[in-house]
């Protein structure tokens, strides 16, 4: 291990948010809070993106580890204690100097702080908690703070830090427990699922004082999340959104995230990868979350046992609805909300842009692109008073052909394949990542 | 037909719908206009609007108590924004004019801007909506640097007039410091101090080298923020592409991670 005294604060800076960059969590959304006159900082609830790094993510909190020293040897990580790293620790003034500095030049929106194991657990928990207390009361940040709960730290440790930060997550790190102890040996479902379940209570109890007490301070007032990676081990996509959706349905969380595994170990049991992390897997994750959080869909409408992975060429949505052709196409001046959600191009917004719209005229073709709706996906699927925008036929091939053309991202040898033909050839790709990740 | 001419500016435009209004010639026998004809037109009558701040506040009292407090926002961000000029658009202060007649011929009011299935109302919508990302984009790529005398400043080059939006933001999130927006295209300034309310002023006697006076310690939190910048991206999962559609190159020369391709 490589171990260096008195290190600057540029050095450090440089490890601690090297090593944070894979925690994919950097949105600063769900809580409105007006400043308070005194101190510095307010904020909006769709959040605010300040930059946008090499790689096309929003960068809008300073994102960084306390101390990438670790005890723990999760094989997936980094900092794991095996690894020959430069090791780095802040000190909670070091941490509050940053992001009040930061943050007055309007580099960040806040702070997302996260942190190997020092010690243990506990003690850890203990200098993040010094750390917020710092800012919030000392240095007034009246800003957006997202905070890490250590799995396995005292519970009335986690509160109290709870009451100083406005989201709060607990990493699930893998989809499903068996492989969990598998790469993970110090960490276990149990220990990751109780912080969590503290929380939500947390927040719950919080909602019922609210009413009575106003100066109550507000427990992870932005609600929790959590994060998960993508394509380290073998689970199938039907695995990791069912844990999803259970995740938003027992748990209440704002958001799941989704990490395309990045090799950094190259640890024996993991994939190697060799043509880059899963993006466009990632990619669709994502966009079935949407569907899952915004457009009521369920898990069992986009997946099923015999179908268990997304078609990596076309979003789920366009998927869903070429497997339900029956129920197309829909008439824009009639068809309700929930109807109208189902159909690809037209989103949540331009959905009830739509129903409200209706009310005072009937649209046409050139009304629904002023109101957002992406024609080139939406038009095989929708009529505007009886009439579709083109002849075109009502047949799984055809639209996806279609469909397919509109998109560069695909390959041009892709081109041309049979909507069939394209789903056997992403079974064809799932299975192929399969076979990486257990040889 | 009658064509009123009227000043690009809320208190313009406000104007001209009221004098419109007033005028009596009947909404279909005039329009509005915020540009100097090219070519006059013949059979018609162009009048010259003079802002008035008495008329203005009565047509923003109007839509206000009628309309509600958003519709009324998004009206005025709707004038804020720039009007791109190509031949087949509506004209700005017209699609305001026939929006408020509308809102006033409906039930409710406050419905005015859902009527998106009539033209000069999508517009009007458009228009908002292209203020209204735009000074999104600039609550969080805009960048502060500390001069010597401790004032915070910035130098913004937006399309659209958003600095109102960012004054109010800004001076909600740093009540305590001094600070100045400076809207080098439109040349017009936020200042705030501690305590009061921001004021919107004219920039003309802003000179550029005043803006780089720059103190040490600003020039070190540059460098832990281009640090920061640089260590955060993830080499594997590299994209220039998406980075430049989420943050549109015209920001990037103010900005301080961007500025210089380093």
């Amino acid at each position: 291990m490589y171990i260096q005294q008195n290190m600057s604060l540029q050095e450090k800076l440089e490890i601690l948010s090297d090593a944070a960059k894979y925690d994919v969590a950097c949105t600063s959304s769900g809580v409105d809070r007006k400043g308070n006159g005194i101190g510095m900082g307010n904020s909006i609830a769709p959040g605010i993106c300040h930059t946008f790094s090499a790689d096309g993510r929003c960068v809008s909190l300073l994102k960084i580890l306390f101390t990438n020293e670790c005890v723990f040897q999760c094989a997936y990580c980094q900092n794991n204690c095996h690894k020959d790293v430069r090791r780095a620790s802040f000190t909670p003034d070091e941490v509050c100097t940053l992001t009040m500095e930061f943050y007055r030049r309007n580099y960040i929106e806040g702070l997302f702080l996260s942190s190997g194991i020092l010690v243990n657990p506990t003690y850890t928990m203990d200098l993040i908690y010094q750390t917020l207390y710092k800012l919030r009361h000392i240095h007034h940040f009246n800003g957006y703070i997202h905070v890490k709960a250590i799995p396995g730290a005292d519970p009335e440790l986690i509160r109290q830090t709870g009451f100083l930060a406005d989201r709060m997550s607990v990493n699930l790190e893998l989809p499903t427990g068996k492989y969990l102890s598998a790469l993970a040996p110090n960490k276990s479902r149990r220990t990751i699922l109780t912080p969590m379940r503290m929380i939500q209570n947390g927040i719950e109890q919080n909602r019922q004082e609210l009413i009575p007490y106003h100066k109550e301070p507000n427990f992870v007032p932005a609600g929790q999340s959590t994060q998960m990676i993508i394509g380290a081990t073998p689970e199938n996509d039907y695995q990791i959104m069912s844990v999803a959706e259970s995740l938003y349905d027992k748990f209440e969380l704002k958001r799941v995230f989704y990490s395309a595994f990045v090799n950094t170990t190259q640890d024996s049991r993991l994939p190697m990868l060799p043509s880059g992390p899963p993006l466009l897997r990632e990619h669709r994750l994502y966009q079935a979350d949407w569907l899952l959080r915004f457009y009521h869909f369920r898990v069992s409408e986009l997946l099923s046992e015999d179908n268990p992975n997304f078609n990596l060429f076309l979003d789920p949505k366009c998927d869903w609805a070429l497997r339900h052709l029956e129920e197309f196409p829909i008439e824009i001046n009639r068809a309700s909300y929930q109807t109208l959600l189902c159909v690809p191009g037209i989103g949540y917004k331009s959905a009830s842009r739509i129903v409200k719209a209706r009310r005072m005229n009937r649209l046409d073709f050139s009304d629904l692109k002023k109101m957002g709706v992406v024609l080139r996906r939406a038009l095989y699927f929708i009529t505007c008073s009886g009439r579709m925008m083109y002849r075109t036929k009502l047949d799984a091939d055809y639209i996806c052909e279609n469909l397919l053309m509109e998109q560069q991202k695909v390959p041009r040898e892709l081109q041309g394949l049979s909507y069939q033909q394209l789903n056997f050839f992403g079974d064809d790709v799932s299975s192929d990542y399969k076979l990486a990740s257990t040889g | 037909m009658y064509v009123f001419i009227c000043e690009n500016s809320i208190e313009g435009i406000f104007t001209g719908v009221y004098d419109a209004w007033a005028s009596r010639y009947g909404h279909r026998n005039l329009r509005l206009t915020i540009e100097e004809p090219q070519t006059y037109e013949l059979f018609c009558e162009y009048i010259r609007v003079v802002p008035s701040p008495e008329k203005s506040q009565k047509i923003s009292r109007a839509v206000c108590n009628s309309f509600g407090r958003e519709v009324y926002q998004d009206i005025c961000q709707a004038i804020m924004a720039t009007d791109t000029k190509k031949r087949h658009r509506l004209d700005k202060a017209d699609c305001i004019y026939r929006t408020i007649l509308l809102g006033f011929a409906m039930h409710d009011g406050h419905q005015v801007l859902t009527a998106l299935g009539e033209p000069y109302v999508a517009r009007v919508f458009e228009l908002a909506r292209s203020t209204d990302r735009e000074a999104h984009h600039l609550l969080g790529f805009l960048r502060f640097r500390q001069l010597k005398n401790g004032i915070l400043a910035s130098t913004i080059h937006p399309k659209n007039d958003v600095l109102p939006i960012l004054g109010e933001h800004f001076s909600d999130r740093l009540p305590q410091e001094r600070f100045l927006i400076y809207d080098e295209l439109h040349q017009t300034a936020v200042l705030h101090t501690p305590g009061a309310p921001f004021i919107l002023v004219d920039a003309s006697g802003i000179r550029p080298e005043m803006m780089d006076d720059v103190s040490t310690e600003e020039l070190q939190f540059q460098r832990l923020w281009c640090t920061f910048f640089d260590s955060i991206a993830i080499e594997a999962r590299r994209n220039p592409k998406l980075q430049s559609q989420n943050i549109p190159k015209r920001f990037w020369k103010d900005t301080v991670e961007l500025q210089q391709i380093r």
